[in-house]
């Protein structure tokens, strides 16, 4: 049973931000995914709905400057669809192929999930891994946040209830780098993560590592960068030792909890196991690549 | 074998296009002028007395037409086989006990207002002062002397207890060159079907209390009805229209009766329509089970002796735990020749969900054990799972350990057979072997497990089983229209394509002149339930009589020419109290299934690559809806086996949504589901066919366990193989070794 609610469907960018301004309790709605269901189990009483779909200002996939920029209100599905995300951000192409299903897809956005921010949601490592960062917007200006910086907690986020979330971009990876990102859910389809791990390296001519990134979902109270193992394989090549440590350390990064879904000391477990695996599908995409 | 025309093709189903273009009602679209909307509170503690209920500000609340109790109900108690469930739970009930709720899910009072929203609100009004009582969740604990104990008549909380006493035991074991023993846990299962309960109640043209409801039985609901309200049954109706799927959750009450009461006492229409949560949270699950069982062999791997005890949680009411029992203590020592048997099963009253049917009634969980036991024998005997089951199956005239044979027959050699050649078992001069199968991806192992089972077409242990059917032949020189009238409920299988059919074939007319006057109690008499595999069976007896007498009467010249027939089904006979001898069922359908998995071994995933599932039908009457009830029932046993957890904790559903309560989807079913039909005619079935819609789902969880067995080396007895506890077991086990 869906409640009885308000809503308003601002024409423009300016009307939209001036609503938000004005009202503390207008909240946006993309697809509504996370706020239809939210609303059904008795959430956002009283709240007045903002329909922000048809804000051009949010809509987009570009590559300029050395960076793909997506808008926030850009679809799962478009994504998927997207060649530009294909060859640029690998891993979220991969997050967005295991993300729920297709009708879910058509409706999810990047801004939703992002906003949303529940430690399972599946654009963050990935994000995390390209070095993402989020444009936020009010009347009062333009701020840029790198994702790490943007989640704080289970639902929480640095946005503030006036900003709209208008875009999230990236820089395109370096010569010699390879991301991969892999979800481990209970079934196939229409699954929320049990874990879920992206991992980026760059390396130079000689194959050692460079930078590297390592991030993980649904294993701590939000989306984490596992640092220290990142910065065990700077400087190092990736060989089934350093692979291994990075591996462990990740696994220790975890702080996850027991649910219906699984317990804490699986997903510690596989944690290690997914990013062993990851970081080992890395190595050998990165030295086909150094062959071709 | 004989030629029909109309069955034994794949004819498209009737309610095909209007189910697939969106226009076919289901209950939860029905609408009518002036209707009210009802929310039901529920009871959302395990074992508690009402002390005082106070309704007066729910009554008060905007929009509230009516608040109904405990003290509204006539003849406050209802329940399939024992009335031990009060309609509504509160003080100042017509029976004693009443005021007690026993499990989450028990009702305890109606609001019925102009919206759903208002409903709602009222219901949130209602204050109830509580005295908790003590709860017991554990079957084991239940039998404890000073459990708390949930109904008077049933001491020690036992609700039922079958047994089987057969031959010698001491001379079984005595035999017995190897005994194997396990102990097997079941979990609950949730139907999950695409359609929460949903209905309409009003009172119809002639003044009839008419209920629209999805049901597996319409007669069943109605007597039911007119039992807790007291009336005649001339003056309840029930009417089925499309019904979104049902497995056995949709043969208790949840919403009939008090749509029939609400609508009784506001003479208005009444609609309810349950939320997923209140779906699952307030209809019974499959019983979960503890088998403890000893299987002995001799030498050449001949059945000695097989000793089993069962106990199931019946959950806080008796529903049908008692039948599902019957069968679960009759399959338990499986479809082979034992010579000496003794059998306990044992229904125990918890405060947790009441266990009720679904699919495979009792049989999934028997079969679990008893294919497990045969795995394990022939890994201790050092035969192949095939051989051992050869060397064992019954075949026509063998004596089941209830002193009778299985009705004429008798297949279950032929689909093991066919089954494990399909699978690639090899039959050489040393008996059958194993197939190799292609190597795993690192990290992983693959193997392969079989698993065989009979199960039931009917009611059992003496339940007067019949059908009604009546058909009328319109026409003038040549029949023109052929009208059916069948009240046997198509949950979503396609019967009533089936029953058309049946009746085209038997009058001889083309499919396209046949209408069926569907589930209603105003135009149909008893057809009996739709479960225990027995529709297309006993329909299909009845609408070929009915035809047979139909058409004598179109020869004497009459139009319409009416027939009417009710087929009764050959006699069954009910467990003997010392022995359990009995003659427990007039047919079976017999089924064998091979699974193919892949283990992860380092995440505990399982896949699930193929299932090879043999099938005697008797006489496919639809080979497409065959295919479909077999496929169908394949997937919910991988879910079954696989996925499906329904945390229940403190006697509370800690699973009450599909996002944490997982079935499979589609992305999830095998990658290849080889169907193999066989149609080995059953005498007594019309045209030759059995009843199959549950087979399939026996033998997929032992197959599975035996496969990942195969690959790895460890027996899981217990289930579901969730990553957690698979990836737990391959941590602690030095055997843990993949299949090069
Ligand atoms: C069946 C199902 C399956 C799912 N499976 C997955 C899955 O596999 N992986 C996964 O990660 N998630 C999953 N989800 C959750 C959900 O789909 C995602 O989080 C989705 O990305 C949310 O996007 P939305 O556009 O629908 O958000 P909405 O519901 O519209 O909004 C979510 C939140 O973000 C805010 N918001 C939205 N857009 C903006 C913006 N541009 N600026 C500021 N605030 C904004 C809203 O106010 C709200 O607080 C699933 C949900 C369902 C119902």
């Amino acid at each position: 049973m869906l409640p009885d609610y308000d809503s308003l469907a601002p024409a423009t960018w300016a009307e939209a931000l001036a609503a938000l301004a004005a009202q503390p309790d207008v909240v946006p709605i993309a697809g509504g995914t996370n706020v239809v269901v939210g609303m059904r189990a008795g959430e956002l009483r009283g709240r007045t709905l903002m329909d922000i779909n048809r804000l051009p200002e949010l809509h987009g996939i570009r590559v300029s400057d050395g960076h793909v920029v997506i808008g926030g209100g850009t679809t799962v599905a478009e994504l998927l669809a997207s060649p530009a995300i294909t060859e640029h951000a690998y891993p979220l192409h991969q997050a967005a192929a295991a993300f729920a299903n297709p009708l879910v897809r058509n409706r999810a956005t990047i801004g939703g999930n992002l906003v949303d921010a529940s430690p399972a949601a599946d654009t963050y490592p990935p994000l995390l891994v390209l070095d993402a960062e989020v444009e936020l917007v009010s009347l009062h200006g333009v701020r840029w946040l790198p994702l790490d910086q943007f989640v704080l907690g289970v639902n929480q986020t640095e946005r503030r209830p006036e900003e709209l979330l208008r875009s999230v971009r990236w820089p395109l990876a370096p010569e010699r780098s390879a991301g991969l990102h892999h979800k481990l859910a209970l079934r196939k389809g229409t699954a929320c993560s049990v874990m879920s791990a992206a991992v980026r390296v760059d390396t130079d001519q000689l194959g050692r590592c460079t930078a590297a990134r390592i991030a993980l979902g649904a294993v701590a109270p939000r989306p984490i960068r596992a640092h220290e193992a990142e910065q065990s394989l700077v400087g190092e090549s990736l060989t089934e030792v350093t692979i291994r440590r990075a591996a462990q350390l990740a696994g220790q990064a975890c702080r996850p909890i027991d649910d219906v879904r699984s317990s804490a000391a699986y997903r510690r477990r596989v944690a290690e196991v997914v990013v062993r695996r990851l970081l080992t599908a890395v190595d050998l995409e990165l030295k086909e690549g150094a062959q071709a | 074998m004989a030629v029909y025309h109309a069955v034994g093709a794949s004819a498209p189903r009737t309610d095909a296009l209007g189910k697939v273009t969106g226009r076919t009602p289901f209950p939860g679209d029905l609408v009518m002028e002036g209707m009210l909307h009802i929310k039901i509170l529920f009871a959302g503690r395990p074992h508690a007395r009402i002390v005082r209920i106070d309704t007066s500000a729910a009554q008060a609340a905007p929009g509230v037409v009516a608040v109904l109790t405990a003290r509204d109900v006539p003849v406050n108690e209802y329940g399939l086989i024992v009335p031990d469930q009060p309609v509504l739970c509160g003080p100042g009930s017509s029976k004693s006990g009443a005021d007690v709720v026993r499990w989450e899910g028990d009702q305890v009072a109606l609001v019925v207002a102009d919206t759903e929203e208002q409903a709602a609100a009222g219901r949130d009004l209602i204050s109830i002062e509580w005295e908790e009582l003590p709860a017991v969740f554990w079957v084991n604990e239940a039998t404890q002397p000073g459990a708390p104990q949930l109904h008077p008549g049933s001491p020690g909380n036992q609700l039922v207890h079958w047994l089987i006493r057969w031959g010698e035991m001491e001379a079984g074991w005595a035999a017995s060159a190897v005994i194997v023993e396990g102990e097997y846990q079941t979990p609950f299962q949730e139907h999950a079907y695409l359609q929460p309960e949903a209905g309409l109640g009003y009172l119809d043209e002639s003044g009839r209390v008419t209920v629209q409801v999805a049901g597996q039985w319409t007669h069943e609901d109605r007597k039911q009805i007119c039992h807790a309200l007291n009336l005649p049954e001339g003056q309840v109706r029930v009417v089925y229209p499309a019904i979104g799927g049902a497995f056995g959750g949709r043969e208790d009450m949840s919403v009939q009766i008090v749509l029939a009461l609400a609508a009784w006492r506001t003479g208005r229409p009444v609609k309810i329509v349950w939320s997923r949560e209140e779906s699952i949270i307030g209809h019974p699950k499959r019983h979960p089970m503890t088998i403890r069982t000893r299987w002995g062999a001799d030498r050449d791997g001949r059945l000695t002796a097989v000793e089993a005890t069962t106990w199931a949680d019946a959950g806080a009411y008796a529903s049908t735990t008692t039948k599902v029992l019957g069968n679960a203590n009759l399959m338990v020592t499986g479809p082979y020749r034992v010579p000496n048997a003794r059998v306990d099963t044992y229904g125990i009253y918890t405060n947790n969900p009441p266990g009720g049917a679904f699919r495979g009634f009792g049989g999934p969980q028997a079969a679990f054990a008893a294919e497990s036991q045969m795995n394990k024998l022939a890994q201790a005997l050092g035969l192949d799972p095939v051989e051992l089951r050869m060397r064992n199956l019954l075949e026509d005239g063998d004596l089941m350990p209830v002193g009778t044979p299985l009705p004429p027959g008798v297949t279950i050699r032929q689909v093991t057979e066919r089954c494990a050649l399909e699978a690639g078992w090899k039959h050489g001069d040393d008996g059958w072997s194993r197939p190799d199968l292609a190597g795993p991806a690192p990290q992983r192992a693959r193997g392969i497990g079989i698993g065989c089972a009979f199960k039931n077409v009917g009611f059992s242990f003496g339940y007067p089983e019949q059908s009604w059917a009546k058909i009328e032949l319109i026409g003038g020189r040549q029949i023109e229209r052929v009208v059916l009238y069948q009240a046997g409920a198509d949950v979503g299988q396609g019967a009533h394509t089936v029953m058309m059919q049946m009746a085209a074939e038997a009058v001889g007319v083309p499919l396209e002149r046949v209408r069926l006057v569907p589930s209603d109690t105003a135009t149909s008499l008893n057809s009996g339930t739709t479960s225990a595999s027995r529709l297309s069976f006993m329909s299909g007896n009845a609408i070929r009589g009915a035809a047979e007498r139909a058409l004598v009467a179109w020869q004497g010249e009459e139009r319409p020419a009416v027939g009417e027939y009710l087929y009764r089904a050959p006699a069954t006979t009910p467990y003997d109290p010392q022995t359990g001898a009995c003659e427990p069922n007039f047919a079976y359908g017999y089924v064998a299934q091979a699974a193919e998995v892949e283990v992860d071994l380092e995440t505990g995933q399982i896949r699930l690559i193929r299932v090879i599932s043999t099938n005697d039908v008797g006489r496919a009457l639809n080979p497409q809806q065959v295919e479909g009830q077999i496929e169908g029932s394949v997937v919910q046993a991988q879910g079954y086996v696989l996925l499906e957890n329904l945390v229940v904790e403190g006697g509370r559903v800690r699973t009450p949504h599909l996002s944490t309560y997982l079935i499979p989807t589609v992305l999830d079913v095998p990658d290849e589901i080889r169907t193999v039909v066989l149609e080995l005619a059953d005498p007594r079935g019309p045209f030759g066919a059995r009843g199959m819609a549950e087979m399939p789902f026996l033998p997929l969880a032992p197959a599975v366990t035996a496969a990942v067995h195969d690959a790895v080396g460890i027996w899981f007895d217990s289930f579901p193989l969730t990553p957690d506890r698979v990836w737990r077991r391959l941590q602690a086990s030095e055997h843990c070794r993949p299949r090069p």
